[in-house]
C-alpha cells in the first residue's frame, strides 16, 4: 500500500469538502441564521485539516494507485467525508450527539436520506443546505468529482472510478477517465439546474427548490420539511419530482447520449426498457391495491406513482404514509428497495442490470436441464456477458442478501420488532431512507439503539459503494503484504 | 489530439501507455477480451472490444473526430484494411500502419495517395536491421542513433572502471566544449539530464552527442576501442536474419549465419555470395567453437525465440565473443538483460514504438528516439520562427528542467551549444528531455504557432 499517495488524496478530498462548506455558509450569512459561526468554523477546521494532512505526507515516489490502493482510498474517503460532514451539525448544536451526527452525515453522503432529526422545519437554513449538499456531492460521487477536478490521477483514476461507480461493468464515455468524470458531472449539474428552474417556476421558494433538487438527482430523499413532499400537496410538484426521480434512476451515460442527439436511446437500451416496464407495472398494481384507500382512481395513481418511483429509484421522498397501505403494496415497496435503479445511475439497491443478468443466467441453467448439450450464452444487447462478470454479480447478490440477513438479525437482537428490523436494514443498505414500522415514512431513526445506528451506518456505506469496496477490508487477505 | 490504435499487442499497448501519460485522448481496439481487460486495468484510455476491420466499430470509436489511426496489430492485412477503412470514414486523418511483409512494401503504388494513402509505414524488421548495422559501426557503443541523416550521432556507452572521466564534473570538459555534449546519464536504471555540476561515475550509461567527423576523436577519448569490424556471426535465419545477412553480403565483413532449418539454409545459400551459411544449432557449444566464436567482433542472436537468444548470447560471451546483440521482443525483459551481462538489445517492438512515436509528435518534430526504457527521449525538432526559444542565448531561454539542447544544426554547420549559443529560426535542434517534461517542451517548441 502506498500510504503517501493515499494520505495526499484523502487530504485533498477533505480540503475540497471544507471549501464546499462555503455555499451553506453564504446562505447562512444571507438569511442571518444561527448556524453562521458553526459553518465558518467547520469550513476552517476541515480545510485546515486537509492542508495539514497534505503537508504530513511526503511527496510520493510513485503517484500511481493500484487496485488495492484505489479501493482503500475510496472507502477511507467516504468515511472521512462523513466524519468532517458532522462538524456543522455538532458545532451548531443541531445534533449534539456524535453518533446521531455521523448517522445524519453518512445518510447524506450515501444518499440514503434516513434522518434522526425530529424538527426539520425550524433548522437554520445553512444547516439545511449543508444537509442537502452532502447528498448532492455523494450522489454522483465525491471520488468521481475528484477525478474530474484533479488533473494528476491518470491511471489511478480508473481504479478509483471503478470502486465508486455503482455498476457491474464500467464503461467510459470518453477516452480519458477525467473527461468521463467531467462529462458525468456536467450532465448531473445540468439536470439539477433544470429541476431547480421547474420547481421555482411552480412557486416553490428558491431555497427549497435548490435543496430539493440537490436531494432528487442523487436519489437522496432529504427534505427541508418534516412532512417531506407531502408538505407542498401539489400535483405539479409531485409530477416534477416523479419525473426527476425517474431521471436520477436512469444510467447517466444514457442521459449523455440522449443530450448528444441519440433520442431513442431510452427505448433502445434493454436495461432501461426493463426498468421502465417494471416501474409501470408496479405502479399499476399498487394503484389498484390502494384504490379504496384514496377514494378515487387518480388520487391512488398519483400517490402510487410517486411512492413507487421514489422507492424504486431509492430516493425516499414521501407524499403518503405507505405504512398504512395494504400488505401487498407494502411488500411491493419492500421489493423495490432491493431492486433499485439502473446501473450507472445515482440510485441504490441491487440495480436492474444485475437482476436482469441473474434472471437470464437462471433461465439458462433451466434451459440446460432440457438440452444438456446446448451451448448457451447470457446476452445483453446482442453481446455476450463474460463469465467473470456473471460470477461477480452472483457474488454481489449472495453478499447483499447475506449481509442483509445478518444485519436484520442484529437489529432484532437489539430489541426491534421484525418489521422495523427488516425495514430499517433494507432501507439503509438500499440507500432509500424511510423504511417500515418504527422507521416508517411518518417516523424517523432517532429511536434506534446506539449500536443499531452504527450497524445501519455500515449498511449505508455497503450499499453506496456496492458491497465489495467496503467488505474487502474485513478480509484478512487484504492486509497481507 | 485523439488517436485510435488498432491492436493492443505489445506495440499498441506501449504506444497507448505513452500517449495517455502525455494526456492525449487514446482509443484502443482489440479483439481479445483478455487484452481489453488488461487495458482497462492499467491504462487511462478507452478500450473497445472487436475487430479493427469493422466499420461500425471504428465509427463507434469516434473515427470521424480522430486525428490519427495507428494500425499496429500483428497482421499486415488487418492493418492495411483498417487504414483503408479509416481513409473512407475520415479522409483528413493521418494513418500509420505496421507492415512486416516485404512484398507489400515493394509494391509502392499500393501505399501511395491514390490507393491506400498511408502516411507512414512502419516495418519493424527493416528498422531493426538498420539499428543493428548502426551498432556494428561503433562496436563499443550499446546504442547508436542517427540524427540529421547521420551527420549527428547519439552514442550511448557504459563508463568502464579505469576511465579518466570518472568523478570529473561535466564543467571541467572545457577543451571538449563545442565538440561533444553529454545529453543524458543513466545511473541505477534512472535517467537524468545532467547539468554542469554533475559528475560521471563508473558503470554509468552516458549518451553523448557528437558530430560525425568528431566521432573518432570522441571514441578515442572515452577509450572505446575503435577497430574495424571483421567477423560477425548471425544466429537465426528468419526474416530479420536473412535481411541482415543480405546487407552484410555486400560488404567486406566476414559473416556467417547459423540456422537449424536445413531447407532454409539451402535457400539462403542460394541467395548469398560471401556470407557462409551453416546448418546447426546456435546453442551448440562445439559448433560455436568450431566457427571460432572467440574471434568474432559481433555475435547477433536473432532467432524468433527470445529466451533462446538471451541464452545463446550468454554462451557466446562465455566463449569469448567480443560483443553480442540480442533480439528480445518482450519489452519487460529489456532492463533485465543488461543486468545479466548482455551488451546490446534490439527489439522489433521497441523499434516500432519508436518509429510510431516519432510520427505522432506534434509541431515540427522530425524524429524521436526513446532512451533507456523510455524514461527520456532524444528529439530532433525544427526551431520555428515563432517559438520562444529562438533569437536569445540558451542560458536565457526558459527551458523546462530536465531538458537540454544537445546540438544545433544550421544548414551545413553543426553546433554543439554552450550557454551563450543562440538558436536561429529554421535551425534543427536535438533535444534531450525526460519523459515528464515532454508535453511542456512540445508546447515550448510550438506554442506560438497556435496563434496563427
Amino acid at each position: 500500500m502506498q500510504f503517501r499517495v493515499i494520505t495526499r488524496f484523502i487530504a485533498i478530498l477533505v480540503f475540497f469538502l471544507g471549501i464546499s462548506m462555503g455555499g451553506p455558509l453564504l446562505v447562512a450569512l444571507i438569511y442571518e441564521d444561527s448556524s453562521t459561526h458553526a459553518l465558518l468554523f467547520s469550513m476552517l477546521i476541515t480545510s485546515v485539516a486537509g492542508i495539514f494532512l497534505f503537508l504530513c505526507a511526503k511527496k510520493p515516489d510513485n503517484p500511481h494507485l493500484n487496485h488495492r490502493d484505489g479501493v482503500f482510498v475510496v472507502t477511507l474517503g467516504w468515511i472521512m467525508a462523513g466524519l468532517f460532514g458532522t462538524l456543522p451539525y455538532l458545532l451548531s448544536g443541531t445534533i449534539p450527539n456524535f453518533t446521531n451526527a455521523y448517522f445524519e452525515s453518512i445518510s447524506g453522503f450515501t444518499t440514503t436520506g434516513a434522518s434522526i432529526l425530529t424538527d426539520i422545519d425550524n433548522l437554520p437554513k445553512g444547516i439545511l443546505l449543508w444537509r442537502s449538499q452532502t447528498q448532492w456531492l455523494g450522489g454522483m460521487g465525491i471520488i468521481v468529482l475528484s477525478i474530474a477536478v484533479l488533473p494528476f490521477l491518470g491511471i489511478g483514476g480508473m481504479q478509483l472510478y471503478r470502486a465508486e461507480i455503482p455498476s457491474p461493468v464500467v464503461d467510459k464515455l470518453k477516452p480519458r477517465i477525467s473527461e468521463t468524470a467531467k462529462t458525468l458531472w456536467k450532465v448531473y449539474i445540468l439536470i439539477t439546474l433544470v429541476e431547480v428552474l421547474l420547481l421555482f417556476a411552480g412557486g416553490m421558494p428558491l431555497f427549497d427548490s435548490v435543496c430539493h433538487s440537490f436531494c432528487t438527482m442523487p436519489t437522496g430523499g432529504f427534505s427541508t420539511k418534516n412532512a417531506s413532499i407531502a408538505h407542498f400537496n401539489s400535483a405539479y410538484f409531485d409530477t416534477v419530482f416523479i419525473l426527476f426521480m425517474l431521471f436520477a434512476g436512469i444510467n447517466f451515460s444514457l442521459h449523455y447520449k440522449f443530450l448528444k442527439g441519440d433520442v431513442k436511446i431510452f427505448t433502445r437500451n434493454p436495461e432501461c426498457r426493463v426498468f421502465l416496464f417494471l416501474l409501470a407495472v408496479l405502479i399499476l398494481i399498487v394503484t389498484f391495491d390502494t384504490h379504496s384507500l384514496h377514494g378515487s382512481f387518480t388520487g391512488a395513481l398519483r400517490a402510487a406513482a410517486f411512492q413507487v418511483t421514489s422507492i424504486l429509484t431509492t430516493t425516499g421522498f414521501v407524499t403518503s404514509d405507505y405504512g398504512k397501505w395494504p400488505a401487498l403494496s407494502q411488500q411491493i415497496l419492500l421489493g423495490c428497495m432491493f431492486l433499485g435503479g439502473m446501473a450507472g445511475s445515482t440510485g441504490g439497491g441491487m440495480k436492474t442490470m444485475r437482476i436482469m443478468l441473474l434472471i437470464k443466467h437462471g433461465y439458462q441453467e433451466i434451459f440446460r436441464i432440457i438440452h444438456p448439450h446446448a451451448v448457451t450464452t447470457v446476452k445483453i444487447e446482442g453481446k455476450r456477458v463474460p463469465a467473470d462478470i456473471l460470477s461477480s454479480v452472483w457474488g454481489f447478490f449472495i453478499l447483499y442478501i447475506g449481509l442483509f440477513i445478518i444485519a436484520t438479525l442484529i437489529m432484532a437482537f437489539l430489541g426491534l420488532d421484525m418489521k422495523t428490523a427488516i425495514g430499517s436494514v433494507a432501507a439503509s443498505i438500499g440507500n432509500i431512507g424511510p423504511g417500515f414500522g418504527m422507521v416508517g415514512p411518518a417516523k424517523n431513526y432517532l429511536s434506534i439503539p446506539l449500536f443499531g445506528k452504527w450497524i445501519l451506518i455500515f449498511c449505508m456505506l455497503l450499499g453506496r459503494l456496492e458491497i465489495y469496496t467496503v467488505i474487502v477490508f474485513l478480509v484478512p487477505e487484504f492486509w497481507r503484504k | 489530439m485523439k488517436i485510435i490504435i488498432v491492436g493492443a499487442g505489445e506495440v499498441g499497448f506501449h504506444i497507448a501507455q505513452r500517449l495517455s501519460e502525455e494526456s492525449q485522448d487514446v482509443v484502443l481496439i482489440d479483439k481479445d477480451p483478455a487484452q481489453i481487460k488488461r487495458i482497462n486495468e492499467n491504462l487511462d484510455v478507452q478500450a473497445f472490444l472487436g475487430s479493427g476491420t469493422s466499420p461500425s466499430l471504428l465509427k463507434d470509436s469516434g473515427i470521424e473526430t480522430a486525428d490519427m489511426l495507428v494500425a499496429a496489430t500483428d497482421s499486415d492485412e488487418v492493418n492495411l484494411i483498417a487504414c483503408l477503412l479509416a481513409r473512407n470514414l475520415n479522409q483528413y486523418m493521418l494513418k500509420v500502419a505496421r507492415v512486416r511483409n516485404q512484398e507489400f512494401l515493394e509494391e509502392k503504388d499500393l501505399l501511395n495517395q491514390q490507393s491506400l494513402d498511408i502516411d507512414r509505414i512502419i516495418n519493424p524488421q527493416s528498422l531493426m536491421v538498420e539499428n543493428i548495422l548502426n551498432l556494428m559501426e561503433i562496436p563499443g557503443a550499446s546504442e547508436v542513433i542517427n540524427f540529421v541523416d547521420g551527420r549527428v550521432k547519439l552514442v550511448g556507452f557504459t563508463i568502464k572502471k579505469n576511465s579518466p572521466f570518472i568523478d570529473r564534473q561535466l564543467l571541467s570538459f572545457k577543451d571538449l566544449e563545442e565538440k561533444l555534449l553529454v545529453g543524458a546519464i543513466v545511473r541505477d536504471n534512472k535517467v537524468m539530464i545532467p547539468r554542469g555540476s554533475d559528475t560521471i561515475q563508473m558503470d554509468d550509461l552516458v549518451y553523448v552527442v557528437a558530430r560525425n567527423d568528431e566521432l573518432n576523436n570522441m571514441l578515442r577519448l572515452f577509450e572505446i576501442r575503435e577497430e574495424t569490424l571483421r567477423r560477425v556471426i548471425i544466429i537465426g535465419a528468419g526474416q530479420t536474419g536473412t535481411a541482415l545477412a543480405k546487407a552484410l553480403d555486400k560488404s567486406k565483413i566476414n559473416a556467417k549465419i547459423i540456422d537449424t532449418d536445413s531447407q532454409r539454409c539451402a535457400d539462403l545459400s542460394e541467395q548469398l555470395e560471401h556470407v557462409i551459411v551453416i546448418n546447426g544449432d546456435g546453442g551448440d557449444k562445439s559448433l560455436l567453437k568450431e566457427e571460432n566464436i572467440a574471434d568474432v567482433d559481433f555475435m547477433v542472436a536473432i532467432t524468433g525465440d527470445e529466451e533462446n537468444n538471451i541464452l545463446i548470447s550468454l554462451l557466446a560471451k562465455g566463449l569469448g565473443a567480443k560483443r553480442t546483440i540480442t533480439r528480445v521482443s518482450k519489452l519487460s525483459y529489456i532492463p533485465l538483460v543488461s543486468a545479466i551481462g548482455i551488451d546490446t538489445v534490439v527489439s522489433p517492438r521497441l523499434s516500432a514504438v519508436r518509429a510510431i512515436l516519432q510520427y505522432i509528435r506534434r509541431g515540427k518534430v522530425i524524429s524521436v528516439a526513446p532512451l533507456k526504457g523510455e524514461q527520456a527521449e532524444a528529439i530532433e525538432a525544427e526551431a520555428l520562427e515563432t517559438s520562444d526559444i529562438v533569437n536569445s542565448p540558451l542560458s536565457k531561454v526558459k527551458f523546462p528542467k530536465g531538458a537540454i539542447v544537445g546540438a544545433i544544426v544550421r544548414g551545413e554547420d553543426i553546433i554543439i551549444p554552450r550557454g551563450d549559443s543562440v538558436i536561429m529560426p529554421k535551425d534543427r535542434l536535438i533535444i534531450f528531455a525526460l519523459e515528464k517534461v515532454i508535453p511542456k517542451l512540445e508546447k515550448l517548441l510550438t506554442v506560438k504557432l497556435e496563434y496563427f
